[in-house]
Parts: C-alpha cells; structure tokens; sequence
C-alpha cells in the first residue's frame, strides 16, 4: 500500500491529467436472464431477512485504451470489470458488501456480510438510515452511438490518433512532447431493489485527450484539450484537430512568452470553462443532501435563503447530452433537471433516496457508484450556472484592473468551511475592459457564499465542455459542468508577483 | 478472512503466453478484502465489506505493448484476457525507449507485513474502534458532525514474468481518520486527524479522536491577513505535502523522458545541506515496505536528497531504461490493471537541529501552515495554492488561524528557501517521517 500525501480528505476533480490515469481496460458479458432473476430474488430475500430496504446492483464495464506519445502508438489496453454490490437498511444502519464473482452462491454470500454488517453496527449511535419510499419502476435503456466503437477496427482508431496527435508535434519547434490518448467505455448497471424496482442501463462513452508540453531553455509550459461524451466512435469523427490538438499546443506554446500573475485582491472574469469549474468545486458540492444533512456543507439550513447576489441561478441536469448524462441514477430513481439556485435564491440539494428522506426534498436522480465496490453515493451530473444576458465586452467593460481566468485544471473545496481553490490554464491582465498581460499558473481561492454574492455581471452565451472526472469519498464519476462569462469581485488571484 | 487461490490462474495464463511467440510478458493477479466503516453526520453511517479479484497481462512485441485485464479468474476469461494482450501487443508501435524486463534477483524478506488480527477482524470489531475514535472526540467537546471512516485491509499479489521472476506478497492494513465540524454562529471550527499501520496495535484510536477535536476548536475565529512575502513554517501535514511534491518530480517515466520541472536535478544542490531525505522500502512492520517492487526487483534503502543534493530519480525497470541507468526498485503496480508506474515507498526526513517552538519564537511575523497540500504544475513547477489550515506567527507566537489564504511560488525557488530542519516531527506506520520545516520566504496573496 502506497499513501502518497497525508492531506486532508478533500473534495477534488481532474479535468485534465489524463495522461498520469490508470488506464483502465475490458470483455463483455451481456447481463442474461439467470443474472437479471439472481439481482431481483437477492433484493427480495434482504427483504425477508428484515432489512428495511435491500438493493443489488450489477456493474459491468468494458474499456478500450489506446495511447499515443511523440508519433508512437506505443500501448493498447482492454479490460473487464464486474461484479455485483449489495446494500442493506437493519435496525436503523446502513450495510454493504461486494464481489466480483458473479455466481448465486457469492451474491448471496455479499447480502449475508451485508446483513451482519448492518447488525454488527445497529448498536452504534450514529447516523440512522432512512430512505423515501419509491414506487417500482421497470425499464431497460440503452444508449446507441450512432457509430458502435465495436464497428471500428484497432488500426484505423489508432491512425486516427496519430493524425490528430501530429498536428499538435507540427504546430511549432517549441513543442517538446505530445500525448492523445483514445479511451471507450461501455458500462451497463442493472439495480434491483426491494421496492420491486428493476432498471438497466447500457452507456457508451468515448473521451479523447491531448496534453502538450512546450519548451523554452528551462521554462517548460502545459496545454491540453479534452473531448468527452456520452457517445460512440462518432465523437472521434467530430474532432477537428484544428480545434483540438493544435489549440492545446498553441496555448503550451503561447504560455511560454506569458508572465506570472500578479498576487492580492481583484475583479475577476472567468471563461465558461473556469465558471464551470467554480460552480462544480465551489457551489455544487455544498448542495449535495449527504454532505448537508451530514453537516458539512455551508448551504445546510440556508433553503430558501439568499445566497448569492440575484443575477446567479445554478442548475444540475443529468438529461443534458452531456459527458454527465444519465437517464437512471444507481438506485433506480429517474433523473430530471434539478434547479438549485434561483435567481440567489436557494431551490433545491441534489438528492439521494436518503438525503431527501432526510431533508425532505423529492429523489430527481442524483445517487451514483464508480462501480460494484462502491455504494451509490450523491454525485453532480452536468452542473452549470445559468446564461444571463450580457456580451463579453459588457462583462469586461467596467473593469479598470482585474484578472481574466481560462481553461480549467482541477479544483477542491472544503465544503465545511466553504473555502474554494480554482486553478485555471491561463489568464490575463484586465486593464481599462481590455485584455492585455498574457498570465500563466492562475490559481483563484475564496468563500463560495462571498463570492456568489459578489457576482455583478453574466454573460449570455452559456457553454458545457468541461468533461472530466469527479473524486469524491474515493470514487471517481463522470460529470461535465459550464457557465457563461461570470464576473465576481474581491476574488484572491495567487501568484509569484 | 479466506485465502483464495491466485497462483493456479497466474500459472495458467503464463502457460499460454508462453506459446505466443512474444517477446516479453508478465501476469499478475491480486486478491483482497476490505471491511469499513463510513463516518458521516452524527457518526457511525455504513458498514463495508468489499472482496477484489483480478488478473493481469503486460505483453510486448516488437516493443509495442498490449494490456489486458479480467476481474473473472474462469479459465476461459483467462484465456481471453491473454489472447487480448498479445493481439494489441502485435498492433502497437515499437516504443524506441523499452528495453525489456528486469530479471529474477535474490530477495530478502522483510517482516512484519502481515497482522493475522487485522486478517481476522470482524465488522463488528471495526466498528467499535470507529466508536472509540467518536467517543474520544466528544470527550474534548460535544456536538461535532462528522466525516471519516475506518479501514481494515488484508491483500495477497502474485507476479511471474517471462525473465523468471516469481513473486508473491501478503499485507494488512489499518487506516483511520476523524473530522469534526463544529458551529458558532457562522463561525466554523473543523479539522481532522488520522493515523495508518500494518497492525491494530499501532493505531492509537482514542488520540486520534481527541487531537481531531482539539485541532476542531483551534480553527475558531479564523481572519484573512494581509498579502505580503513572509516565513513559512510547515508542520509534518504539509512538509510532507511538500517534500512529495518533489519526490513525485523526480520519479519515473515523466522525469526521465524530461517532462518535470525537476528533470535537470540530478546531482545538482536543490535545497541547503540541512535537507537529506532517505527512501526505505525494507523497514520491517511500514506501511510502503515491501520485498520486492512491482516488477519484482527487491526493494532498498536509498538516499534520494543528501545534504541538498538529488543523489538519484526513483525508477522502474523503464524510467531507468531511459536514462541508461539502473532500477532503484521503486516500480508500483497499481493493481492489476497492468499500469506499472514509480514513485516513492516509505519516505523519511534527516531530522535537523532546531524545534517547532524554537521556530515560531524567532518569526516575528510568518505563517504556521499546519495543514497545506503542494500540487504544483508537475511541467513547470510553479505552484499556487491555498493554506487550508494555518496560523498567523506575531513576535515569536501563534496567533489567530487564517483563512482565505493562498501562496505562490516555483517549488524549485521554495526549495532553495528552506532553512530550519527541526528534530521533532511525526511518524506515520512505522516507515514515514516529516519534521517540522521553515522556509525563509514564501509570497501570500490575501486581503
């Protein structure tokens, strides 16, 4: 066991880094029948075992990876994973267990070290577990690409690759080195519960990522872009390298002739990217219901309060077609929109079965596990803020000096004390409404609810491109998130000036 | 907890590969089990039991590399997962830096990995330390709200190359963490605090329940301060942070291939002579010890920083290829998804001559950042971060903690800025030590 960094458990995303993921790789088992009757007939024995509530989720994933370096197609991965994740409600506590093995005798066994899990607790003080009932729903979805990865053979993905990564090596003598990776996923999750729901779901998803690094004497820059959907080959079809691989090596380049930003207090101006970065990091977090009734989030008793200024409203849509997208959430429940700021005001938290049992609000969906090991937990999905109606020049035009933030790079947030940190790709200097200072390593920080209140201006062209994924509790989930230009004042700007 | 049979599989698949006409190849399959005990809100939430299996194959022809990997050990999903390997493998391009795979060596044990008490511990037993941990916290002060867990591990790995490496380990492991939030208003105090061992015995639940909630309290009545360039001091939460932040720059295929602000740092002075900072994978009873690697290359004791100075990068068969140098042993699998990367095992600061106390008394205005994490731009090593706890230093004493706080720097320049090294610091499972660290300047934007 190796334990990198003795920090705090924080929230944190990746929307780059592609290159430093395990590759994760897969065969297929199509879920048959006997597989389907094993899910429902262990729901139903909990059931009978006295559990209040009694779940079995089927997680099957299979993925395809291939990786580019320098114009060298150097490694192809594939994998499986699967396996079944049980859940359980005893005596007022939650329990459960998992198994890769897929066979009656070993999904039993997991309700079995479920059941005694809960019991071995229910003495405990602690949190009590309770759920909102659900009427059964049965439904099969499957998302169609509308090219199946499957129909595409390895060699022409892999020149397809090498096509878009040599644009990038073309783009300057200062690029050093270049990666694109290619990664498909199909992911089918089967959940059967004790309220008689049965719902699968068949996903594919095809994220592609270029990372380039320039390099000036000593002084070593990053770009990168990333494409992800759910979807088929079709996305790979879509991408033109002018608009992908060569803009990540344009930025690399370009940052190597860009200054350290300057430190202290300032108006800042975020593109759609670095807005969605802080409505998912910043905000979003704190809406989840686990981490509200769980009393560590700062909008926890805030409903129907103000807490941002009027011109703010945020949104998390699973039904967008969005790297997010789902159209069942891992506990069965549909998903719909869920508005959670209107105009400053707080709606709505994003709800589990538990969370909304707990907070009273209505399950739109929101409950996910990264696969059978995990139990579905409160996950954003497509999280944005709202358009409002004003151009790019109008947010920037009253500012006399500020910080313009562009390009995601990762976040966190400490949700308790609703201390943000947001670094960004690059940046420049506002000066008299203008861009000038190209600036590189932006890093903002800030209390979410001072910031949001400090909104003075939204643009009116609202952009969700921003797929990644999300960590939270030790999973890892796709998610996607956006914004409009946003202009927020008194925002502290990190740097080395 | 049950033994499972990993070895059959692994023979299995290496039969087969074995008849492939390729040029190089390992297997490698995992096992384990792990109980926990979710932490959340008023306390205890969930209990968890996972069981992970999985097999997987590293196969290269030509120099080109195909990966594949099964969670099923069936006999015909073997078979699958090995013809994967070798038919990507025969489709990837010639990797001009692979040289091949390391060999068997003689390899030492290293005991005390294995706690059968952990191996054989119940939910019910975890979940009363769980409650010991709570019960400590609300002994300091009542009312918190939680998050946190307890983790209770017992893993095998079993790996054989095509060079005639076989290996196999067993470990456990004991984590455990805490964090209280407590409410005043709109005032927040929260915190937390953990601990990590081979062994139960290690892991002291109630203490770790009472600093959580006494560092809690700490965090009241947190102020912005002002932007400035001023003194660091960093406690072992975030000289550890730190020190990783190099150590991840200068291990493996990024730093080999020139891809890391510390590329150039080989033999070169990157810190004062009060920095040394040793990696030792073969401590007895540490967490990140180990016999052997993940390519199955013994582990060992190396100085990575001597008295400033980058004495060697941390390198896997690969990284090491690249460079025309040996493996240090510092290959990690992670798992059996066949990624092979490096990095650090267990790490350990030289202690230096001067105290905490001794620090902060001869600051007369600094910051005290108890818990910071350094995750600078690995490419060009400028960092921008926040100080998610920390202190104001006023005249030689702690004052108010901070908030709202970000520093900036090129973690080279911080590097060259350390300048005090104290004796005290903190272990962790037996095989990590981080003291306290300042450094002479590092610039804040605030208010």
């Amino acid at each position: 066991m190796l334990i990198k960094h003795f920090t705090k458990p924080i929230i944190k995303s990746f929307w780059g880094n592609e290159r430093f993921f395990i590759p994760l790789s897969c065969n297929f088992c199509t879920v048959n029948g006997g597989l389907r009757d094993l899910l429902v007939s262990v729901a139903q024995k909990g059931a009978s075992a006295g559990a209040g509530f009694c779940e079995a989720r089927l997680f099957e994933e299979k993925t395809k990876y291939i990786s580019i370096e320098n114009g060298v197609a150097k490694s192809m991965s594939s994998g499986i994973l699967h396996g079944v994740g049980v859940r359980v409600i005893i005596k007022g506590k939650w329990g459960f267990a998992s198994t890769n093995v897929t066979t009656k005798p070993s999904v039993e066994r997991a309700l079995k070290d479920a059941v005694g899990g809960a019991k071995s607790i229910a003495a405990q003080k602690g949190e009590e577990a309770k759920i909102v009932d659900q009427k059964a729903v049965v439904d099969t979805v499957v998302h169609k690409p509308k090219i199946n990865p499957d129909d595409v053979d390895e060699e022409e993905k892999m020149k397809r690759m090498l096509e878009i990564e040599k644009v990038a090596r073309a783009y300057s003598e200062r690029v050093k080195d270049t990666f694109v990776s290619y990664r498909e996923v199909l992911t089918k999750v089967v959940i059967a519960n004790s309220f008689g729901t049965v719902v699968e779901e068949t996903t594919p998803r095809t994220v592609v990522y270029c990372s380039v690094i320039s390099k000036e004497g000593t002084n070593m820059q990053t770009g990168f872009k990333a494409a992800g959907n759910v979807a088929g080959y079709e996305l790979v079809e879509g991408i033109q390298p002018k608009e992908f691989s060569v803009k990540a090596a344009e930025t690399a380049v370009k940052l190597l002739d860009a200054s350290p930003p300057p430190r202290g207090t300032y108006t800042v101006v975020v593109d759609p990217d670095v807005g969605g970065l802080f409505v998912h990091e910043a905000f979003g977090h704190n809406s989840e219901g686990d981490l509200v009734f769980g009393g560590q989030s700062i909008i926890s008793g805030k409903m129907g309060q103000k807490v941002a200024s009027d011109l703010v409203s945020v949104w998390d849509d699973p039904t967008v077609q969005k790297n997010g997208h789902f159209v069942y959430d891992h506990e069965g429940t549909k998903a719909e929109p869920h508005r959670i700021v209107d105009k400053g005001t707080l709606v709505g938290y994003l709800h589990s079965l538990e969370s909304a049992a707990k907070l009273g609000g209505k399950p739109q969906g929101s409950a996910r596990a990264q696969n059978q090991h995990f139990q579905p937990i409160i996950r954003m999905s497509n999280t944005f803020f709202a358009a409002g109606d004003m151009s790019l020049e109008e947010v920037l035009e009253d500012v006399k000096v500020g910080v313009f933030l562009s390009g995601s790079q990762y976040g966190y947030v400490e949700t308790q004390k609703g201390q943000f940190t947001c670094k960004a790709e690059q940046g420049w200097l506002i000066e008299n409404g203008e861009l000038t200072e190209h600036l590189r390593d932006v890093a903002i920080n800030g209390l979410t609810l001072d910031a949001l209140r400090n909104v003075t201006a939204v643009g009116k062209e609202l952009r969700i491109e921003m797929p990644g994924m999300c960590g939270k509790g030790g999973q890892g989930m796709y998610v996607d998130a956006g914004s409009p230009h946003m202009r927020f004042e008194g925002v502290v700007v990190g740097g080395r000036r | 907890m049950e033994k499972v049979d990993i070895v059959t599989p692994v023979e299995k698949a290496v039969k087969l590969l074995s008849k492939l006409g390729l040029d190089f190849f390992d297997v490698y399959a995992a096992y384990s089990r792990g109980l926990n005990i979710e932490i959340l809100g008023k306390g205890i939430k969930e209990s968890m039991s996972r069981t992970d299996l999985g097999l997987g194959v590293r196969a290269y022809k030509n120099k080109g590399l195909g990966v594949a990997f099964s969670q099923s050990l069936k006999a015909e999903d073997i078979e699958t997962t090995v013809n994967r390997a070798a038919t990507f493998a025969s489709v990837a391009q010639p990797d001009p830096y692979f040289k091949g795979m390391p060999g068997p060596s003689k390899t030492a044990k290293v005991k005390g990995l294995c706690d059968p008490e952990v191996a054989a511990l119940t939910l019910e037993e975890v979940g009363g330390c769980a409650k010991s941990m709570i019960k400590a916290v609300e002994t300091v002060r009542r009312g918190a709200m939680y998050q946190g867990g307890l983790g209770a591990g017992h893993s095998m790995g079993f790996l054989i190359t095509s060079m005639g490496v076989s290996v196999e380990a067993e470990k456990t492991s004991v984590s455990a963490s805490v964090g209280p939030t407590y409410r005043r208003g709109d005032d927040v105090g929260s915190s937390y605090e953990y601990d990590y061992g081979i062994t139960l015995k290690e892991i002291d639940f109630e203490k770790i329940g009472r600093q959580a909630a006494e560092k809690a309290i700490e965090q009241f009545g947190s102020k912005q301060v002002e932007s400035g360039t001023l003194p660091i001091i960093l406690t072992p939460d975030s000289s550890s942070s730190f020190i990783f932040a190099l150590l991840g720059a200068i291990s493996g295929e990024a730093v080999a291939k020139g891809r890391t602000f510390a590329s150039g740092c080989l033999g070169k002075q990157v810190a004062p002579s009060v920095l040394s900072v040793v990696d030792d994978g073969t401590i007895p009873g540490a967490i990140a010890s180990g016999a052997f690697d993940g390519e199955g290359v013994p582990r060992r004791r190396v100085e990575v920083i001597g008295k400033g100075t980058v004495k060697t990068f941390l390198h896997n068969y690969y990284s090491a290829g690249i460079l025309g140098a040996e493996t240090t042993g510092h290959a990690v699998r992670g798992g059996y998804g066949g990624y092979v990367g490096a990095g650090p095992t267990n790490v350990q600061v030289k202690q230096g001559d001067s105290t905490l106390d001794e620090m902060v008394a001869e600051t007369k205005l600094g910051i005290l950042a108890t818990n910071m994490g350094f995750t600078p731009n690995d490419v060009s090593g400028e960092l921008s971060t926040t100080i998610d706890e920390g202190f104001l230093i006023q005249n030689g004493e702690k004052k108010h903690p901070v908030k709202n706080l970000m520093v900036g720097g090129h973690m080279l320049e911080l590097f060259r800025d350390i300048e005090l090294v104290s004796k005290e610091g903190r272990t962790v499972g037996k095989g990590f030590f981080f003291p306290n660290v300042k450094l002479k300047q590092i610039k804040l934007a605030g208010k």
